[in-house]
């Protein structure tokens, strides 16, 4: 695509905010009624791909700077290449969020036009003056950043790494930005004893911006955005070490996969704090969401997501099982045997201490801190080692365990009021359903992936790495990784919707349309998959339009193997 | 081969005697399931670990293997929220209608307010251009052009029928206070005080109060959850005054003595 073709798209998407919110000030139309989906799935589908591929092109740009820093910094030419690569395809995904942005605000207005006006009479600066002044800021500044790169190489490297940093803090203005509205919808502003209605009259825009989810939302879809990026480039990775012809360009994409799997599970153990976080602030907002999504109707929906988050770990920590075989001497590596002692202990003494000292008592953290720093504490003074792959199996164990203890219910009820005792935990095992358990099975998860990377670096910088000698089963690792962490985006999105219940504004705006109510979860998988599949078929493409071309193309050697410790 | 068959024989192994643990600990049976179903993803696991390299592919048959690996997924995912307990929307359809319903009603006349506005000012505009018609020697207009001139429904009120014990039940179960409060032995996740003696403690006049204010009372043992808001403090808007009272009233008729319901402290 040309540049004066993006530059229409841009104007495009930045005419369409503008007449979306002309068309909000008309007298009011007949609402349309969308055939086979209905309105609400309708909107649900462009909504989702939009914010798909809003996530991208806002989080891979964050790790696209950190990795042209690294290759500045370490004089590595693979990190500037792992960076530009990735930025050719957000480049084209850019297009695909202004078009999709661009329908989602159609649908929205021709679907629910009272709505969609009312709430663009709320935040009527936001939609009409600073998204899009942001949207064109960022739009300038990305395709600056993209077609700078040959020439502000060298000695002008920083300029552009400045730019690239820029470029950074105005999308997640952005995000933050278009947050509002979507968390205000959650958690309209309120205050005690008057009622939403009113207070709302007197509220200022930033009263309205600055409501209880905000900022959790804000943290919670930055990391999220950042595990998108980190995944999305381990797919273009694996496209590419699938299509290679040559050892060298093998070689490159799967060190490429390794970083971007790298980048994908380092921010994806921040997630869990993320979401707990802003579930703490919805359910403090208003106590009745938490039942509804843990007890009641969305309670199958945290199933599915448990079993899904397990199903990102045992994959994680797969691949790096698989890394760890092309490592020449990982057989000498050893670890201490307190560190697979801690991991069995972990959910066992977790659950106990956090069932004693809820969160968030303090006190956890005197018995909790000892036994996570005991393996390099205690380790230093006990002798007595086990081999990395007997960590790692344990490791995989407890991760079972950790997902096991994560998926039991507290009933198999889809709703708390159809609970018999023909389906319910016995009471002495309740706790296994209970938040302490939970948060002991997701910190267990994150435990294990931490210790096998550890292993990782160990076994880095006591052995020699083989790149492009993986065995040719991660590559559908990384692609089931980046499907399944979308996947679950899906859900988890709709959940974060599906908490307004019969609201378009939580208990201020009610939705009368026949269609307010909570769908089920089956229903709502046969959609997330299909908005994944479509996202992917349009990802899928991008990677190879744009990257397809430069296979013929000479790039550094870095192919041959290359010591460990090397740079 | 041999390795799968050793690593399934041991998942099955360890499945049966999780089954077993399970059915001896009281479990349901749908939890010794789910607990052999554990043990079994464990073998298929260790199964994986220990699998031979994968020999690589390119080309067409990279292409297509992608293509079937991305069908098995969305297979597996359709399939895997299809077997979870499903809840029946139509179970809450009614509860939705009958909650939003004086809310829509209040939104329909407000509607055919709008409209009569709307009508009138059309209907003066009409009068303004004949004057101005007539004012100019033009022949005689057509008079009294009226817009809409449908007389407007009259806005219906919910009309509370049948006993209130029937009406303030449905309410508690349409504001799903059992999620929180334990009645009859049924709800409640110790969020909220168990209710079953409330009315030998409270009128109904003080559990309206409660209700439309959750500062007004505390109930003894649930401090932390009163400091942080727990009750919502949202029915006065979500609920009808005469709802309010049929809820309250319902409950104050509980006075069943043998249950410890907390006692209520007076808070405003």
């Amino acid at each position: 695509m040309k540049i004066w073709q993006r530059c229409l798209l841009a104007m495009f998407a930045i005419v369409v905010v503008l007449g979306g919110v002309a068309y909000a000030q008309a007298p009011s139309a007949p609402p349309v009624e969308f055939p086979y989906t209905g309105n609400r799935t309708a909107v649900w589908i462009v909504a989702q791909l939009h914010i798909l591929f809003a996530g991208f092109i806002l989080g891979a740009p964050i790790f696209v700077v950190i990795s042209e820093w690294l290759g500045y910094r370490k004089q590595d030419p693979r990190y500037d290449r792992l960076a530009k690569e990735v930025t050719k395809v957000t480049v084209i995904l850019y297009s695909m969020t202004a078009l999709t942005g661009g329908l989602f605000i159609f649908v929205l207005l021709a679907t629910y036009p009272q709505f969609t006006t009312w709430l663009i009479n709320h935040f009527f600066l936001i939609f009409a003056v600073v998204y899009p002044l942001l949207f064109i800021g960022e739009t300038i500044i990305l395709y600056m950043y993209f077609y700078t790169w040959d020439a502000w190489k060298g000695e002008k490297k920083a300029r552009h790494i400045a730019l690239g940093v820029l470029l950074n803090l105005i999308g997640s203005i952005t995000l933050f930005v278009i947050d509002g509205p979507t968390s205000f919808m959650n958690t309209p502003v309120r205050a005690e004893g008057v009622s939403p209605a009113e207070f709302l009259a007197t509220a200022s825009l930033w009263d309205k911006v600055f409501n209880y989810s905000w900022m959790p939302l804000n943290l919670h879809r930055l990391v999220g955005n950042v595990t998108f990026g980190g995944f999305i480039a381990g797919l273009i990775a694996a496209y590419m070490f699938m299509g290679s012809k040559k050892e060298e360009e093998r070689a490159y994409y799967d060190w490429m996969g390794f970083v971007g799997n790298m980048i994908g599970v380092g921010a994806l153990l921040f997630l869990p704090f993320m979401g707990y976080l802003l579930s703490y602030e919805l359910c403090d907002y208003d106590a009745s969401i938490c039942p509804y999504m843990m007890a009641d109707q969305l309670s199958m929906f945290f199933e599915m997501q448990g079993a899904m988050v397990g199903l990102i770990f045992l994959a994680s920590n797969y691949y790096i099982w698989l890394s760890m075989k092309r490592i020449e001497g990982v057989e000498r590596v050893r670890m201490t045997v307190i560190a697979p002692i801690v991991m069995v202990l972990l959910p066992i003494v977790m659950t106990k201490v956090l069932t004693d000292y809820p969160v968030p008592d303090a006190t956890s953290l005197a018995f909790l801190l000892p036994l996570l720093l005991a393996p390099v504490i205690l380790g230093r003074f006990i002798p007595l080692t086990v081999s990395s792959s007997t960590v790692i199996k344990v490791g995989f164990l407890m991760v079972v365990v950790g997902n096991a203890i994560w998926m039991t219910p507290h009933g198999f009820v889809p709703t708390g009021a159809k609970l018999v005792a023909e389906l319910e935990l016995p009471s002495d095992w309740n706790f296994l359903a209970l938040m302490p358990a939970k948060n002991s099975a997701a910190f267990t998860l994150i435990f294990v992936t931490v210790v096998n990377y550890v292993i990782y670096n160990r076994a880095v910088s006591q052995g020699t790495i083989v790149w492009g000698k993986i065995d040719f089963a991660s590559q559908f690792v990384l692609v089931f990784l980046a499907f399944s962490a979308i996947w679950t985006m899906g859900l988890m999105g709709a959940v974060r919707s599906l908490l307004r219940k019969y609201f378009h504004a939580y208990n201020l705006l009610p939705d009368f349309t026949a269609e307010s109510f909570t769908p089920t979860l089956s229903y709502s998988a046969w959609w997330i998959t299909g908005i994944t599949v479509t996202f992917f078929a349009v990802v899928s493409f991008a990677i190879i339009v744009t990257l397809r071309p430069s296979d013929s193309k000479g790039h550094a050697h870095e192919g041959s193997p290359v010591p460990a410790g090397a740079k | 081969m041999g390795n799968v068959i050793k690593k399934s024989l041991v998942g099955i192994v360890i499945g049966g005697i999780l089954f077993g643990a399970t059915n001896a600990l009281g479990f349901p049976f749908v939890f010794q399931v789910l607990f052999f179903g554990y043990a079994m993803l464990g073998a298929v696991v260790f199964i994986i670990l220990d699998l031979p390299p994968l020999k690589p592919i390119g080309g067409v048959k990279a292409a297509g293997a992608l293509v079937v690996f991305y069908a098995i997924l969305s297979v597996a995912y359709i399939a895997g929220g299809a077997v979870w307990p499903q809840f029946d929307p139509e179970d809450e359809k009614g509860k939705i209608d009958k909650i939003l319903k004086p809310k829509r009603e209040q939104y329909e006349a407000g509607k055919v307010e709008v409209l009569l506005q709307r009508a009138k000012a059309l209907d003066e505009k009409a009068k303004e251009l004949t004057a101005r018609l007539q004012a100019l020697g033009a022949a005689q207009a057509p008079a009294d052009q009226k817009a809409g001139g449908a007389a407007a429904p009259s806005a219906t009120t919910a009309a509370a029928s049948g006993d209130i014990a029937k009406l303030g039940e449905e309410q508690w179960q349409l504001q799903e206070c059992y999620n929180c409060h334990k009645l009859n032995g049924e709800g409640g996740k110790k969020r909220g005080p168990e209710l079953d003696n409330i009315g030998n403690l409270l009128t109904a006049e003080e559990i309206a109060k409660k209700i439309l204010d959750p500062k007004s009372y505390k109930a003894e043992g649930f401090e932390k959850e009163f400091e942080k808001g727990k009750m919502p403090d949202k029915y006065k808007d979500l609920m009808e005054p005469s709802d309010v009272q049929a809820l309250a009233g319902w409950l104050a008729g509980y006075k069943n003595a043998s249950v410890n319901t907390p006692k209520p402290i007076k808070m405003k």
